[in-house]
C-alpha cells in the first residue's frame, strides 16, 4: 500500500525538478552522466586499440630482436639489445628488391585496370541506356558469385596454354576482372540525385564530361574506398601469383617472404617479421595519403546538396 | 553524335564484360596429353619444382651448378614451388590440369601416393635400371617407402624421422641418466622427477598439435604399445592396443605432463619444455636457438620410429627424353656426395648407405653427435601405416581425432569413428583404383 503512494512521488519528483531547473542543470547532469560514459568509451577505445595495435607492435619489435630473444618467458616487450640484423638478412638472404619491384608492378597495373574498368562499366550500367544492360549487369553479378578458388584451375590451363606462365601478363590479366568494383560503383552512381545529372545533360555535357565533372567528384569517397580495398587486396594476393610465378623474376612479396620460413624445421621469425614490416609500409603510406582524400571527398559531397 | 557515343559506351561495357569473363570463368585447359606433346621438339631445361626443404635453396642451386658442369648440354631450372609440401602438391595439381608439367617435383610422405595412384607420377624402376643407378645403395627403408604395386615412384631426398630431444641440464637436475627413455612406461616413471625440477610456467613434455603432424609422432606411441593405424588397407584404430596408446596420451594430457603446441621446438629451444618429439630437420635450428646443452635420443620403444620427409618424383605425362634426363638429375641430386652436402646443410638424413663411410660425413658426425643419433636410429625405423600416408586426407583426419582425445573425449568412441571414416574413404577412393 505504502509503496503505491511512495512510488509515484519519487518517480515524479526528479522529472519535475529536472524540467524546472533545466536551464542551469542540463549541462551539469549531462556532464555528470557523461563522465561515466566517457570513461567507458575510453576504456572501450583503449581495448580496441590494444586488440589492433599489440600484434602490430609485436611484429615491429620482433623485427628488431635477436634470435634467442624471440621465444622467451617472460615476454620481452622491448628489444634489448636491438639489432638491425634482421633487416639486413631479409634484403640479402632473399632477392627482396626483386620481389618488391614485382609486387609494385603487379599491384599498380592490376589496380589501375580494375579501377578504370570498374568505373567505366559501372557508369555505363548505371547512367547510360542501352539494350541488354540488365543482362550485362546480371553477368557481372554472377561473376561476383564465383569464388576465385574455383576458377583457378581453368585459368591456369588457359594461361599456361598461352605460354604466359612466369610472366607479368599471366599474373595480371586474370586478376584484372572487376565484378566487385562494377557492382559497388554502379550502386554509388545510382544513388546520386537524378536532378543534377539531368541538369548537367541539359547544360550540354557529353557522357565523358558528365562522368569526369559531375559523377566522379560526387562519388569520390566511394571511389577512394574501392581503390584502397583493391590496392590492399592486390598487394596481398597470394594464391594466383604463387601458382603462376616460378622465381623472383615475377613472384610478388607475399610469395617471396615464404622463402624465409623454414618449412621443416625451426623458423627464425626475426627476418620474417622484418620482411612483414617492409611489406606493410607502402600500403600504410598509401592509406595515410588516401585517408585525407577520403575526408576531402566527404566534404565535397556535403557541399553539393 | 549521341548514337556514336552510345555505341562507344556499348563497346566499353562489352570490354568490361570480357575482362570479367577472363577473370571469372576462362576456358578449360588442354587435354592432359598436351604435356607430352613436346616429345619431338627441342628439350628445354629440366624444371625442378621444390619447396627447398629446410631452407635449402642455396644448397640446391649449388648441386644444380655441379650437375650442369658434369653434364654439358643439360640445364636445370629451380622453381620456387611453394612454402610447404602441400603447396607443391597444389601447384603440381594445377599443372596437371593445364599442361606444362615440370620434370622433377618434390613429394612428401603424404602427397606422393595420390599422384602415383592416379598414374600422374612415372614408375621409376625401368628408368633407373636403364640409367644404371645403384639402387642397393639407397637406405632400404627410405627407398621402399615409395613402393606401390611393385613399382617405386620416387627417390628419397629430404628424409627425416622424429627424434627425442631433451634438455640435459634439466635431466641432470632430475637425477636422470643421460639418455632417452627406453619405452613410454619408463618415460611415465620419469615425469614425476622432471615435474619437480622444471619450475613454474614450464612443462615436462611438448608435442605438436593435431594440425601440425601430431599424427606422425603418435604413430610411434601406437606402435610401441603394439597397435597401429592400419594393417595394409584395413584401419586398426579401434584395436585394443591402439586404444591403449590413445589412453596413455590422454592420461599424459590430463596430468598436464604434456602440452600441445604449434611449434614445440620453439618452446624447447627457449628452455620452456624439458623434452619434445620433433623432426630431425629441426636439429640445426634447435642447436642455434638453445642456450643449454641439447641431448637427442631414439624414440621410445623398439624399432617403432616412423620415417618421414620427402622424395623427388618424375611426372608421368612428359616425353621419354625428358624422363631420362630427369632421372639423371635425381640420381645426381641424391648421390652419396650430394646427399651429404644437402643433409649437412639442413639436418635431414643421408639417403645413401655408402654416404656414411665418406670422410666428409665421418668428420661431420664426429663433430655433431646429435646428427649421429638420427643416422643410428635409421635401421630401427619402420614405414608408415597406409591409413596416414596413403588414404587421402589421412594425416589431417587422424590429427583431428587425436586433438579430440587429448581434450578428454572417449578414446574408444573417437577411434571407432575414425575406423569407420577411414574405411569409407578407402572404399570410395582407393579400392576402385587398385
Amino acid at each position: 500500500m505504502s509503496a503505491q503512494v511512495v512510488g509515484p512521488t519519487f518517480d515524479e519528483a526528479p522529472q519535475r525538478t529536472g524540467r524546472r531547473r533545466s536551464p542551469h542543470n542540463v549541462e551539469a547532469s549531462t556532464h555528470h552522466r557523461g563522465r561515466g560514459w566517457t570513461v567507458a568509451g575510453y576504456v572501450g577505445m583503449v581495448l580496441v586499440v590494444l586488440v589492433v595495435a599489440v600484434p602490430l607492435f609485436w611484429i615491429a619489435i620482433t623485427s628488431f630482436k635477436e634470435r634467442q630473444d624471440i621465444y622467451v618467458r617472460p615476454a620481452q616487450w622491448w628489444p634489448s639489445p636491438a639489432t638491425g640484423g634482421n633487416y639486413h638478412d631479409v634484403t640479402t638472404r632473399i632477392p627482396f628488391y626483386d620481389y618488391f619491384r614485382n609486387s609494385f608492378i603487379i599491384t599498380a597495373v592490376t589496380s589501375a585496370t580494375k579501377i578504370v574498368l570498374g568505373v567505366l562499366s559501372a557508369y555505363a550500367l548505371a547512367l547510360l541506356r542501352f539494350p541488354g544492360r540488365k543482362v550485362v549487369f546480371l553477368v557481372v553479378i554472377a561473376a561476383l558469385m564465383v569464388p576465385n578458388q574455383i576458377t583457378v584451375i581453368s585459368n591456369y590451363a588457359l594461361v599456361a596454354q598461352l605460354g604466359w606462365r612466369n610472366t607479368y601478363q599471366g599474373i595480371i590479366i586474370p586478376l584484372a576482372g572487376v565484378a566487385f568494383g562494377t557492382f559497388l560503383m554502379r550502386n554509388q552512381f545510382l544513388s546520386l540525385p537524378g536532378e543534377i545529372i539531368e541538369a548537367a545533360r541539359l547544360d550540354g555535357a557529353g557522357p565523358m564530361k558528365l562522368l569526369w565533372r559531375v559523377v566522379l567528384p560526387m562519388s569520390w569517397p566511394t571511389l577512394v574506398a574501392f581503390s584502397l580495398i583493391t590496392v590492399v587486396n592486390e598487394w596481398n594476393e597470394y594464391l594466383w601469383p604463387f601458382l603462376m610465378s616460378d622465381d623472383e623474376r615475377t613472384a610478388p612479396l607475399p610469395v617471396g617472404l615464404t622463402l624465409l620460413q623454414n618449412n621443416d624445421g625451426v623458423t627464425n621469425w626475426g627476418p620474417v617479421m622484418a620482411g612483414t614490416v617492409l611489406a606493410m609500409l607502402p600500403v600504410l603510406v598509401l592509406f595515410l595519403f588516401l585517408q585525407r582524400q577520403m575526408i576531402k571527398g566527404l566534404t565535397a559531397g556535403a557541399v553539393k546538396s | 553524335m549521341n548514337d556514336i557515343t552510345r555505341r562507344g559506351f556499348l563497346g566499353l561495357a562489352g570490354a568490361a564484360g570480357v575482362a570479367v569473363g577472363v577473370g571469372a570463368c576462362a576456358g578449360t585447359g588442354s587435354s592432359p596429353s598436351a604435356g607430352a606433346g613436346d616429345s619431338g621438339a627441342a628439350v628445354g631445361p629440366i624444371e625442378f619444382w621444390s619447396n627447398h626443404p629446410g631452407t635449402s635453396k642455396e644448397v640446391e642451386q649449388k648441386i644444380i651448378t655441379a650437375f650442369e658442369a658434369a653434364n654439358p648440354g643439360l640445364k636445370v631450372k629451380l622453381v620456387d614451388a611453394g612454402k610447404n609440401y602441400e603447396e607443391v602438391a597444389q601447384k603440381f595439381n594445377a599443372a596437371l590440369a593445364g599442361g606444362q608439367l615440370p620434370d622433377v617435383v618434390v613429394a612428401s610422405d603424404v602427397t606422393w601416393f595420390n599422384f602415383a595412384l592416379n598414374k600422374q607420377f612415372a614408375p621409376l624402376d625401368d628408368l633407373l635400371s636403364s640409367a644404371g643407378v645403384k639402387i642397393d645403395d639407397y637406405v632400404n627403408a627410405l627407398y621402399n617407402d615409395y613402393k606401390f604395386n611393385g613399382s617405386h615412384f620416387a627417390l628419397p631426398y629430404a628424409r627425416s624421422t622424429p627424434l627425442f630431444y631433451y634438455n640435459k641440464p634439466m635431466w641432470q637436475a632430475a637425477g636422470l641418466e643421460d639418455r632417452g627413455p627406453k619405452d613410454w612406461n619408463e618415460f611415465k616413471d620419469w615425469t614425476a622427477k622432471l615435474q619437480a625440477v622444471v619450475g613454474s610456467g614450464k612443462v615436462v613434455f611438448e608435442m605438436a598439435d593435431g594440425s601440425n603432424y601430431l599424427d606422425w609422432y603418435f604413430q610411434n606411441m601406437a606402435w610401441s604399445f603394439g597397435g597401429a593405424y592400419s594393417k595394409e588397407w584395413t584401419p586398426t584404430f579401434s584395436d585394443p592396443k591402439t586404444v591403449e596408446a590413445g589412453k596413455f596420451l590422454q592420461d599424459l594430457a590430463a596430468a598436464k605432463t604434456v602440452k600441445f603446441n604449434k611449434a614445440p621446438e620453439a618452446d624447447f629451444g627457449a628452455g620452456l619444455a624439458a623434452c619434445i618429439l620433433q623432426s630431425t630437420g629441426s636439429l640445426g635450428g634447435i642447436a642455434k636457438a638453445a642456450k643449454f646443452e641439447v641431448g637427442t635420443a631414439f624414440l621410445p620403444g623398439d624399432n617403432d620410429c616412423p620415417t618421414g620427409g620427402a622424395g623427388v618424383a618424375v611426372p608421368a605425362g612428359i616425353s621419354d627424353t625428358r624422363k631420362k634426363n630427369a632421372v639423371k638429375f635425381i640420381e645426381f641430386l641424391t648421390n652419396p656426395e650430394n646427399t651429404i652436402t644437402f643433409t649437412q646443410a639442413t639436418g635431414y638424413m643421408p639417403v645413401r648407405k655408402s654416404a656414411v663411410d665418406l670422410p666428409a660425413e665421418k668428420d661431420f658426425l664426429a663433430k655433431n653427435p646429435n646428427a649421429k643419433t638420427a643416422i643410428e636410429q635409421l635401421p630401427h625405423t619402420r614405414s608408415q601405416d597406409y591409413a596416414r600416408v596413403f588414404v587421402p586426407g589421412g594425416g589431417a583426419r587422424i590429427g583431428k581425432a587425436l586433438d579430440q582425445i587429448v581434450q578428454g573425449q572417449d578414446v574408444t568412441t573417437v577411434f571407432k569413428a575414425l575406423d569407420a571414416e577411414t574405411q569409407q574413404v578407402i572404399d570410395a577412393q582407393i579400392k576402385p583404383k587398385l
